[in-house]
């Protein structure tokens, strides 16, 4: 059973198929185990039977009993690192220190792939990164449950509540104990902005268990209140468990300062484009509104007003109409394409001459933002991208 | 290298003397005596100049607007004016024409000319929109108003193109003719140089056919009737005329100006075909061929002046503009040497008054227009290309 399974390192094949199926196997199995009262943990044989596919995008470890057994997991990381090795040596690196990241690369290079999904393509991870985590049984021999709000139903997130419950009796004692000695209640700064608290899936994925909505607005609540009183530092601690970073804003972007040419003309660059048209633009400044693109004067490289007035729409809302000079240069896409591709990366270029607050005057009209829409794929059965073939009745 | 060239050909007749015709002034008041503008009392703006007579502007004019009055305009344009400046005069009631550089260049050049040597030929060339006929009929509204006689030739590929009827030449065989362009051309002709046909006399005999001959010594008027008459002999009367004129401007008592818009229609390509399918050289059409003779510099006694355009050009893509590219080779050589002139896009004053005429006469009815700003948007888009503003503030 092993030999065959060594060939074909499940870790090494795409996502989860023949694994899952390997894995539901053992969990039939397994609930057979039990029921006939005689399976331990940890101790199983296995059938390979037929079964469908796992689904993996939900939280497989929440939503039933153990489908990988302890074993499993630990043959599987077993069988991760020697292949790890025998990769190594076939790339010829150092068996010692191959990282992740190295063996990303030789798989990408071993099975070059062109699935547009990444996740769909082969992928070699540590089996805690592909297998989810599972919830461990919780009851013992005697069936009798380890936990003592295993009745509940929803034991992990019940003892959640009461730790929590008992955190913030802690710190309303430590409020009390503080106006009893007169002391002024300590106001710590908390960074609102910064962070945020966890959501319902990473909450699930933290305890294990399903949650319902109603559930996890209430632990939102309570750790609400607890953030309320002032805290001591175990406390702090405790609640920095459920609340993540956000950074403030998206990568503040930097504005270049304008530099100054030969004839000490300020000019800034900038780029753009749209579909496949890459532009690149410099505008000058002290001008008289003159524009040459690729060496030819706008009216007639584009003699469509609707592009002339794409390239004036920058220059317009900055009220700068006619006191720049530009020299872009394009190429590829049409002839919309390379409008908008000039208009963007002119407005690039123009953050560099005016002030903060325009240039988010000018972030909230759509200047800076690149047009994400690209042609459609056509797809098999179809005309077009959309369009299907003509209906015929009959 | 244009502007040494212009130079090199003006300084030596500048150096023969000026040439104040007087025979040219007494004929300004046999002509129409109404110099004066008699539009209503309205406050001129800036842009405008009262000074009818185009003789009269001068450099201070340049970038403002002057108007022709409407009745002369039917007899010194018959035809010749682009169509877009007919609707425009029929909306405003009034022909408001820009005085700009090129034309009061070619005034000086006019004025220096010395009429003893053979005729110069300048070529007004510049992209397109520019404003290269509008600079041609005002050159063509001074000569008239200094008693030229006019050769006006309105587009010179309406005679190349989109011709229906062609009909093998009586003179000679192997031309074909145009009765319905030319007997068209005649009637305008006509109507712009009536008192002219009456004075000049023919010097040869002519035979129309077998039957009909004009004598010598009749008046030019009675050539034209026949071409009008006879619509097959139309393009005949026309060379008849042609040749008569350019004999008799050396000695005769009148000055000629032959004015050709799309000159390089007459050296490019046609369109036509004759029965058996084979194109048509633009040599074996007697419009043409008789128009290029004109067009050579062996006459003296006035001046030629053509257009390039590249509009109604066949064969020839839209970014050619120079003279070299529009006329090809044999355009080129025939032509040589000639005073070129260029027509460049507005500049800011001109712009300035273009745009002020419009909102003046209320053609800019967008309340953004009338703004600083609105202005501004309207250079960016037409690029100061006079075309390209008249398009624009059309829908405004």
């Amino acid at each position: 059973m092993d030999g065959p399974r060594a060939l074909a390192s499940p870790s090494l094949c795409g996502q989860g198929t023949v694994a899952a199926g390997m894995a539901v196997a053992v969990g039939r199995v397994l609930q057979l185990g039990s029921r006939w009262g005689a399976a331990a943990p940890g101790v199983q044989t296995l059938r390979l039977i037929c079964t469908t596919t796992a689904r993996q995008r939900k939280n497989v470890g929440a939503s039933g009993p153990e489908k990988y057994t302890e074993a499993f997991i630990k043959n599987q990381i077993e069988e991760f690192n020697l292949g790890k090795r025998h990769l190594a040596n076939m790339m010829g690196e150092d068996p010692e220190t191959f990282t992740q990241e190295d063996i990303d690369k030789a798989i990408a290079y071993l099975f070059p792939s062109g699935l547009f999904d990444k996740k769909a393509r082969p992928m070699m991870k540590h089996p805690t990164e592909i297998f989810p985590e599972q919830r461990k049984i919780q009851w013992g021999e005697d069936g009798r449950p380890f936990h003592f709000l295993f009745y509940t139903g929803k034991q992990s997130y019940y003892s959640l509540m009461h730790e929590t419950y008992e955190k913030l009796l802690n710190a309303q004692k430590y409020q009390d104990q503080l106006i009893a000695q007169d002391l002024p209640p300590q106001k710590k700064k908390r960074n609102l902005a910064g962070s945020r608290w966890l959501t319902k899936i990473e909450l699930e994925e933290m305890l294990l268990e399903k949650l319902s909505d109603n559930d996890y607005s209430r632990f939102i609540l309570l750790l609400e209140k607890l953030m309320t009183l002032p805290c001591g530092d175990t406390e702090e601690k405790y609640v920095q468990k459920f609340s993540k970073e956000v950074p403030v804003q998206l990568q503040k972007v930097v504005i270049e300062p304008l530099k100054y040419d030969e004839r000490g003309v300020a000019f800034s660059t900038g780029e753009g484009g749209r579909k496949t048209a890459r532009a690149t633009a410099v505008v000058y400044d002290n001008g008289t509104g003159k524009i040459t693109v690729n060496g030819i004067d706008i009216l007639h490289y584009f003699p469509v007003l609707q592009d002339r007035e794409q390239l004036l729409f920058p220059f317009q809302f900055l009220d700068r109409v006619g006191k720049h000079d530009m020299v872009c240069t394009v190429s590829g896409g049409g002839r919309s394409a390379q409008a908008g591709a000039i208009r963007l990366a002119s407005a690039k270029a123009l953050r560099s001459f005016v002030t903060e607050k325009e240039v988010e005057f000018m972030r909230q009209a759509g200047l800076l933002t690149p047009d994400p829409r690209v042609k459609e794929r056509k797809k098999p059965g179809q005309e077009g991208a959309r369009r299907k073939f003509t209906w015929k009745k009959r | 290298m244009l502007r040494s060239l212009k130079g090199l050909l003006c300084r030596p007749l500048k150096d023969r003397g000026f040439a104040l015709h007087t025979a040219a002034k007494d004929r300004v008041s046999s002509l129409l005596t109404q110099d004066v503008q008699t539009a209503p009392e309205r406050p001129r703006a800036v842009f405008y100049t009262n000074e009818n007579d185009p003789a009269n502007h001068a450099e201070q004019h340049e970038g403002r607007l002057y108007s022709i009055p409407l009745d002369e305009l039917k007899t010194v344009f018959p035809h010749g004016l682009p169509y877009r400046f007919q609707q425009q005069i029929k909306t405003f009631n009034e022909a408001c024409v820009m005085v700009r550089k090129p034309a009061l260049e070619l005034f000086t050049y006019l004025r220096n000319t010395n009429f003893a040597h053979p005729a110069v030929r300048y070529v007004i060339y510049g992209e397109r929109g520019t404003g290269k006929t509008m600079t041609l009929c005002h050159l063509v509204h001074y000569c008239a108003r200094q008693g030229w006689l006019v050769l006006h030739v309105p587009d010179a590929h309406l005679w190349v193109k989109n011709c229906r009827e062609l009909l093998q030449s009586s003179y000679n065989k192997e031309r074909l003719d145009q009765p319905l362009q030319a007997s068209s051309w005649l009637k305008n002709f006509k109507t712009s140089n009536e008192r002219f046909l009456k004075e000049i006399k023919t010097q040869k005999q002519y035979m129309w056919g077998r039957r009909d001959r004009t004598e010598a010594g009749r008046p030019l008027a009675e050539v034209v009737e026949q071409g009008l008459a006879r619509v097959r002999n139309a393009s005949d009367a026309v060379g008849v005329v042609l040749k008569e004129l350019k004999q008799q401007s050396r000695l005769g008592p009148f000055r000629l100006l032959v004015a050709v818009d799309g000159v390089n229609a007459l050296w490019g390509r046609t369109t036509l075909k004759k029965e058996d399918k084979s194109p048509v050289a633009p040599e074996e059409l007697t419009l043409v061929h008789n128009l290029r003779k004109m067009l050579m510099n062996d006459w003296s006694g006035g001046a030629a002046v053509t257009t390039l355009s590249q509009t109604g050009a066949l064969f020839k893509p839209s970014s050619a503009y120079l003279p070299q590219e529009l006329l090809g080779k044999e355009g080129f050589d025939a032509l040589d040497p000639f005073v070129p002139i260029p027509v460049p896009n507005y500049s800011p004053r001109e712009f300035e008054s273009c745009y002020q005429y419009y909102l003046q006469r209320k053609w800019l009815q967008h309340e953004k227009a009338h703004t600083e700003a609105g202005k501004e948007e309207l250079r960016f888009l037409s690029g100061s290309n006079p075309r390209q503003l008249d398009r624009l503030a059309g829908p405004l």
